[in-house]
């Protein structure tokens, strides 16, 4: 638990990870990929961090996995949204919003 | 709804681990291949990509082990192995645990069982509501330490109830009355007051209290009833209200049945409520008036103290109607009705409190030395099992969880020690401690003697743990913390201090109970077997019906083979039950009677011929009654020694003539007989009178004792007994005793607190004991290599022995002196309970001493003896 990835406090990679899965049912190496790829390489999310992120959210029933196979015929866990995740997204990215715009208020004040 | 899937999630990751486990692997690794294949893509070799892919990612286990320990299931799972690593470690040091539970048991059960017992005593409220305002007030008198009142005073008080809500009078004591219908029984009656129970706050769970009606002279009778007699005797049927039983031969009607918790104020057991029918008329012109107990209700926000202050004026009215010579004696007294009921209890009820806590205390430093030896032994295990990637907290954990453990068997243990005690209490305990019969485990109690020695246990076990293991342990040397040693030397001081003053305190009472049981009583009690009868107001309404069937009884034992003397007398001593009469109403042919104080109390009895011989009670001048002073036109009487001489300091008291009471007739005095102990073995002898047993006025023999002295058996004896009293009566009840069981029962409390003492002196001196042996054998493990290097430079085993006695004989005796100031104070408060010894006594303390510097050199002896025998070679090599 003492992992450090990039800068990512916990809400965030959930929430993070909500979105990538959001657009469609991944598997874990495809979320760290993608992740990698939207953030531009700044967030790099190692397993443990992702693995510990997926059965927390999973617990949560925010996310649901199903074993299938992947493009490259091997089998994978997949990770699909679930409704009550897509609500949660909704409100994180709104609050997300807000909280950034304040903060940019702030400093832009000064 | 999502805290159920962490549950379920949770759960499963439990119960299907290895289910659990593959999928996590099978996950993980295909994460691996996928990034690793992502590198060959870009050109890598497998190899290469596989080993970058490791390298970015960590390692598949770390990987793992992080994603497992995130769940609440983790901490399931560690607990677990924690009980387990704890259980085996507990099972492992098989000494070191049963030492460590006994402890805990002996500790958890005895304070347990003592509060139980003295929770009810002294700290539990009374079974009314708002009980706090409850109180018995009155006056109080050196004839009668108990607030009572007389009715002529009574009335004028209750007109204006001043500091009280209501104030309410019963007569005192309960009577013998008698059911007399199909199946008779005897049962036990009190009058009470029209509002008794209102004041009490009472209500009747049927039917309703007395009308006003109800609680007047000469008004047809009504009566409540027991819940118990209600349940025995009318097998709980509501329709009882209403119903016409018959007492004593009259008809009553039950107008109420009483809640099943009633108890009276006094404590009697009571089975019928009967009104009061006090007449104020009659109780003014009759003044002083009848005897009444009174309690009261206070206002609220009154103290105790406020209404005694309040009542002062109506005292000092009532003072001036009072004969002169009660003025200087009697006073006012308001007290709650706690402590009315409990009284003489509560000093024997602290000291068994103070005493157990003093036993709880030695097992918890027993423990806490128990552990922090553990501790240093266990330090190297700790410092690899730290270095091997075990967290601080991890570590902390395991050792609360064995300190846990070791709480859990002591607390089991402690509940059946708790239960065998209480039940011993109850057992043992003598008649009239208030509520012990009713004391249960309380399982309050239970706790908080288990979480003070778990408390015990966490801190002692946990303060070495708490600095992390130095690295130094890891190579093998001991380091040793002289800080703690330091530490448990001290908490064998004051195991010593405690157990000094426990043993001095138990020897006190002991000492005191052999003196009270060989206290010389004036009278032979030997071969002496006495029988309490108690004739029913129906069938014996008049003396001479009730004089008849005691002289029909008396003829017929004399007819019984084997016995030396029968004898009646109303009353019989050592107890203090006898009728008494104040020194100062005593008159003296040609001689004024004194004015000035009342003189105490003088007691007296009405005995047959034979009583002086039967008791073996010697007479010091003139004679026995005879069968002559029975008759109608004699008037003789008897003194004791002590009334004599108080009377007739100049000797020549036979043939004097004398009255007791005002209106009596003046007897001579034919006889002078040696002083009896009747007011209790522990009590001096009372000035006493005896005159004849006949009929005479103002006199009742309801209640009469026989006297029978026989060389025989005394089951022989008492079974004629009972069957001469069958044949004249079959219903009677009687009781038969020897005289010997009625002097033991004098003693029982003193006995009672005693045994008790003495049982948690030994047990504090057992525990004790087990800490000296401890703390040498630790003190002597540690030093073997010490040991060993002295050896072999030519020390002596005799020097050996002398070097480890000498380190902690330093502290036993610093322990014992400070028992002896403790020991000191403690006595203090044994004083009133002592019987002829004084609490500065040296003696008890001397042995208690000698018994306890014995016992701790025995048990260090043991463990130091070890060290004696020490072989320089192994212990140059130890370690």
């Amino acid at each position: 638990m003492t992992e450090k990835s990039g800068d990512l406090v916990q809400g965030t990679l959930d929430m993070l990870i909500l979105k990538t899965v959001a657009l469609e049912p991944m598997h874990g190496y495809g979320i760290s990929v993608r992740i990698e790829q939207m953030s531009r390489g700044i967030f790099k999310v190692n397993a443990g961090s992702l693995f510990v992120a997926f059965q927390r959210l999973q617990r949560a029933g925010l996310i649901r996995s199903e074993w299938k196979a992947t493009e490259n015929n091997r089998r994978a866990k997949y990770y699909a949204l679930t409704n009550q995740g897509r609500k949660r997204l909704s409100n994180e990215t709104r609050e997300w919003g807000r909280q950034v715009a304040a903060i940019a208020r702030i400093l832009e004040a000064s | 709804m999502s805290l159920m899937r962490d549950l379920a999630g949770g759960v499963r990751a439990l119960f299907q681990k290895k289910l659990v486990d593959k999928e996590l692997d099978e996950e993980l690794s295909g994460f691996l291949e996928m990034a690793a294949e992502e590198k060959v893509k870009q050109g890598m070799s497998r190899n290469d990509a596989l080993r970058a892919a490791r390298l970015e990612q960590g390692s598949l286990e770390v990987t793992k082990a992080i994603v497992h320990s995130a769940g609440w299931e983790f901490l399931v799972e560690t607990w677990w192995q924690d009980l387990r690593f704890a259980a085996r470690m507990l099972r492992k040091n098989p000494g070191f645990t049963i030492v460590a539970i006994l402890t805990l048991s002996l500790g958890i059960g005895a304070t347990s069982s003592v509060f139980s017992a003295v929770d009810r005593i002294l700290f539990r409220s009374v079974p009314y509501p708002q009980a706090d305002q409850l109180v018995s007030f009155g006056l109080t008198a050196p004839i009668e330490r108990s607030e009572f009142m007389l009715g002529s005073n009574y009335v004028d008080w209750r007109r204006a109830p001043g500091p009280f809500q209501s104030m309410t009078s019963m007569i005192p004591g309960v009577a013998d009355c008698d059911l007399t219908e199909q199946n008779p029984v005897r049962l036990a009656c009190a009058r009470v007051e029209l509002n008794f129970l209102p004041t009490l706050g009472v209500q009747p769970i049927a039917g309703r209290n007395f009308s006003p009606d109800e609680d007047r002279p000469n008004a047809p009778r009504s009566a409540m009833i027991s819940y118990g007699l209600w349940r025995s005797r009318f097998g709980g049927d509501p329709g009882v209200i209403a119903k016409t039983i018959s007492l004593d031969g009259l008809p009553a009607t039950i107008v109420g049945v009483l809640p099943a918790d009633f108890e009276m104020p006094t404590l009697l057991p009571t089975d019928i409520l009967l009104p009061e029918a006090l007449d104020e008329a009659v109780q003014r012109r009759s003044a002083p008036g009848a005897v009444l107990r009174t309690f009261a209700r206070l206002n609220p926000g009154i103290t105790v103290a406020q209404s005694a202050a309040a009542l002062q004026p109506l005292f000092a009215q009532a003072l001036q109607g009072a004969p002169p010579e009660f003025r200087s004696e009697v006073h006012l007294s308001v007290r709650s009705l706690r402590d009315r009921q409990v009284q003489d209890a509560r000093l024997a009820s602290w000291i068994l409190f103070g005493a157990v806590l003093a036993v709880l205390l030695i097992a918890c430093t027993n423990l806490a030395n128990l552990l922090l030896a553990r501790a240093s032994t266990r330090q190297r295990e700790l410092a690899v099992r730290g270095a091997l990637g075990a967290t601080p907290a991890r570590l902390l954990r395991q050792r609360l969880t064995e300190s846990l453990l070791l709480g859990i068997f002591g607390g089991a243990g402690g509940c059946l020690v708790a239960y065998a005690f209480l039940r011993v209490f109850v057992a043992i305990a003598p008649q009239g401690i208030p509520r012990l019969g009713q004391a249960g485990l309380d399982w309050r109690v239970i706790f908080f003697t288990l979480a003070i020695s778990c408390l015990s246990g966490v801190v002692f076990g946990l303060a070495p743990a708490l600095s992390s293991p130095s690295p130094e342990m890891l190579c093998g040397k001991e380091v040793r913390s002289t800080a703690r040693n330091l530490l448990r030397e001290m908490l064998v001081a004051v195991q010593i201090a405690i157990s000094l003053s426990l043993l001095t305190g138990a020897g006190l009472l002991l000492r005191s109970l052999s003196n009270l049981q060989s206290a010389p009583l004036g009278l032979e009690a030997q071969n002496v077997l006495t029988e309490m009868i108690s004739l029913g107001a129906y069938r014996y309404p008049a003396p001479p019906q009730q004089i008849e069937f005691f002289d029909e009884l008396l003829a017929r034992l004399h007819r019984v083979p084997g016995v030396t003397a029968v004898a009646l007398s109303d009353t019989l001593p050592p107890s203090g039950a006898m009728r008494s009469t104040i020194y100062s109403a005593i008159e003296v042919t040609g001689r004024a009677r004194p004015t000035e104080g009342t003189g105490g109390m003088v007691g007296w009895r009405a005995v047959s011929p034979d009583y002086f011989s039967a008791l073996g009670i010697t007479m010091l001048r003139g004679r026995e009654f005879t069968h002559e002073d029975q008759a109608p036109s004699e008037h003789s009487i008897i003194l004791s020694d002590l009334l004599a001489r108080r009377l007739f300091p100049s000797g020549g008291a036979i043939g004097k003539t004398m009255r007791f009471a005002l209106a009596g007739p003046w007897r001579t005095v034919v006889g002078i007989a040696a002083n009896v102990k009747n007011n209790g073995i522990a009590e001096q002898a009372a000035p006493e009178l005896y005159i004849p047993w006949k009929n005479e006025d103002n006199q009742n023999f309801r209640v009469a004792h026989v006297i029978l002295r026989s060389p025989l058996d005394p089951r022989t004896i008492s079974n004629w007994l009972r069957s001469e009293t069958a044949a004249l009566d079959p219903a009677l009840p009687v009781a038969i005793e020897t005289m010997p069981q009625r002097v033991g029962k004098l003693s029982q409390r003193p006995r009672f607190i005693a045994a008790l003492l003495a049982l948690f002196a030994a047990m504090g001196m057992l525990l004790a004991a087990v800490g000296i042996y401890g703390v040498v054998g630790f003190l002597v493990a540690q030093r073997t290599q010490e040991i060993g290097v002295r050896m072999a430079l030519g020390a002596t085993p005799l020097s050996i022995l002398k070097m480890i006695l000498g380190s902690i004989a330093r502290w036993i005796a610093a322990g014992a002196v400070a028992g002896l100031i403790a020991s000191w104070f403690a006595s203090r408060l044994l004083q009133s309970l002592l019987f002829q010894i004084s609490a500065r006594d040296p003696r008890p303390v001397a042995a208690a001493v000698a018994v306890l510097l014995l016992v701790a050199f025995f048990s260090a002896w043991i463990p130091a003896s070890r060290a004696m025998r020490v072989d320089p070679m192994v212990a140059l090599r130890y370690e």
